[in-house]
């Protein structure tokens, strides 16, 4: 393989992995609030507000619904108004994000709603505020569970920046496309999706022994 | 009269108007022993959660200590709560704190120093025999010693009242016992008013002084088991509780009883006795005394709440023994004749 094309694969290695963690740092930031918010205001939650509780829930569902493609083209005005730009890698993000949040959302909420109510029972009954239960029941116990949600709204993150290489975002997905479909490079497409094969793994495997290092 | 520190009172509660509970007063004073006992489904769990001020019930009042939980605003609730210790069937411990991290989450919550939070951990720890367990996780202790941490939790912010729902039940019969007697300990220890839910009335046989059992929702008992044994059967909805910790009749002797009585039959009774001599030397007595043929067909001396109590099925078959039945009657507390079985040549 030429230094040129390895240091081309490095590079968009990179741009790959900043898409990647940051709209996944964005969406756990967005995303893990919204899903304690869903939670604390639903049926037998902590603060009783049914009615904007399940107007945040149609909100991420709607955003869920949307084909991630479509998202991108749509969300290009918002794009340019945060990142001052519609293309690149930094533009990515926010799509990246906005999708990336709902998505997270609802799995930390399948993770938050799985931790036992009697600990919220017996914290509470020890004279536990809300936000006490939340910061010491909800959160810790749903730990594990939760790093769960990130492996895979990472993992998520991976494919999804690739698509976000259609509109010029960079990265693996746009290297791939450009080289292999484009040019018939067929050498550096395989090169491409063992590179993307391998960041998978990599994150899958440090997910799993972060969450059996919780489990205690 | 002492004042109580806990007392319910006309505590009425429904659910989806289907009544749970049905007008509920009692009175517990300081330093009390209570069992509360009921059948699955008679309100035990409800009533606990109201008592511990988690919810509020629909009618009456629960009063702790002379304030009227069911009257106060959320934020006193919270402090009110961290004066009652509660324990809990399934342990509920945070499995992400090790035990000591667990045991110290009340005082956390109260706002106590953290040197503080040690010692008392360290002192609790050695209370419930857990000394060196501090830094293990709950997934690493048996369900005894869960239930050890469970209490020790409770106990941490010194409680004036300990509620137990079930405390014991998912526990196996050797762990039950020290968890018991731990809580007798701690009762005569720390002077501390207990109050244990339980389904199981030999968890009560051998803990509570006073039992208050409930049934559909109503509170059918307030009194001492001994009264129980020896209220001769009249309180029907108690016997299905009580059959677990009573002699049974053999079934031979069942399936030949009959209710009249005939010539030269044997009558079949069950007595109670407690308190000085429990068990009375009646049979050497009244073998001697009115020659008689005088059987234990079942039964014997059992501990209740510390006391001695005897509860046995006896025979006595006889030219006199209607006499014998008259002299037993005066010897014991309490006596019921269960039946008679005819004399076969
Ligand atoms: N949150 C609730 N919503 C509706 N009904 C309830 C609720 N909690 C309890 N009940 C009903 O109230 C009645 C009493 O329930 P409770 O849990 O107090 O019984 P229990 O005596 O504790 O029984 P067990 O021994 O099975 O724990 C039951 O009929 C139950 O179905
Ligand atoms: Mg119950």
């Amino acid at each position: 393989m030429s230094p040129i094309i390895l240091n081309v694969i490095l590079h968009a290695t990179l741009q790959t992995l900043e898409m990647v963690f940051a709209s996944t740092a964005f969406s756990v930031l967005v995303g893990l609030p919204l899903a304690v918010f869903m939670i604390v205001t639903g049926p037998n939650g902590l603060y009783r507000l049914p009615i904007i509780g399940r107007l945040v829930g149609i909100i991420v569902d709607a955003l869920r619904a949307i084909p991630f493609i479509i998202l991108l083209v749509v969300l290009i005005p918002v794009t340019r108004f945060i990142a001052g730009t519609s293309l690149g890698t930094e533009a990515a993000i926010v799509p990246l994000s906005i999708a990336g949040i709902p998505y997270f959302a609802r799995l930390a909420e399948v993770s938050l709603r799985e931790v036992d109510m009697g600990l919220v029972d017996a914290v509470k009954a020890m004279g536990g505020t809300r936000l006490t239960i939340i910061r010491s029941v909800l959160i810790p116990e749903a730990l594990p569970s939760l790093i769960g949600s990130l492996t895979v709204t990472l993992i998520t993150m991976v494919s999804a920046s690739a698509m976000a290489g259609a509109i010029g975002a960079g990265g693996l997905g746009d290297l791939a496309i450009r080289y292999g479909y484009q040019r018939f490079n067929t050498t550096v497409m395989m090169d491409v999706v063992i590179v993307l094969i391998i960041m998978v793994f990599i994150i899958q495997m440090v997910g799993n022994s972060l969450t059996r290092w919780l489990r205690h | 009269m002492k004042a109580p520190i806990l007392e319910s009172r006309h505590v009425t509660h429904r659910f989806g108007g289907q009544a749970a509970l049905k007008n509920i007063s009692f009175s517990i004073e300081k330093g009390e022993v209570v069992g509360v006992i009921g059948r699955s489904g008679a309100g035990k769990s409800t009533l606990l959660r109201f008592l511990c001020a988690l919810e509020t019930p629909e009618e009456g009042q629960i009063l702790l200590d002379g304030i009227d939980l069911t009257k106060q605003p959320e934020n006193r609730l919270i402090e009110i709560r961290r004066h009652i210790g509660l324990v809990f069937q399934h342990f509920n411990l945070l499995t992400s704190r090790t035990v000591a991290s667990n045991i110290a989450l009340p005082l956390q919550i109260a706002g106590r120093p953290r040197r503080e939070q040690q010692e008392r951990v360290n002192e609790l720890l050695e209370l419930v025999g857990l000394a060196g367990f501090g830094e293990k996780y709950p997934s690493q202790l048996s369900g005894g010693q869960k239930q050890r941490v469970g209490i020790a939790r409770a106990l941490a912010a010194n409680p004036t009242l300990l509620l137990c729902d079930e405390a014991t039940s998912a526990l196996d019969p050797e762990s039950t016992t020290s968890i018991l007697n731990l809580l007798t300990d701690i009762n005569r220890k720390l002077g501390l008013t207990i109050i244990i839910i339980t389904h199981e009335m030999d968890v009560v046989r051998r803990f509570a002084r006073r039992i208050l059992a409930l049934d559909h929702g109503k509170l059918i008992e307030d009194g001492t088991l001994i009264d129980f044994l020896s209220d001769g059967g009249q309180k029907k909805t108690l016997q299905p509780l009580l059959a677990d910790i009573r002699p049974k009749l053999p079934n031979d002797v069942a399936q030949q009883m009959c209710e009249t009585d005939s010539p030269g039959a044997a009558i079949i009774m069950r007595v109670v006795h407690s308190g000085e001599g429990v068990m009375p030397p009646f049979f050497g007595a009244l073998a001697q005394r009115f020659t008689l043929d005088a059987a234990l067909l079942q039964g014997g001396v059992t501990t209740i709440s510390g006391q001695p109590v005897g509860d046995m099925i006896v025979s006595l078959r006889g030219e006199r023994r209607d006499e014998a039945v008259e002299f037993v009657k005066e010897l014991v507390k309490s006596m019921e004749v269960l039946g008679y079985v005819p004399h076969h040549p």
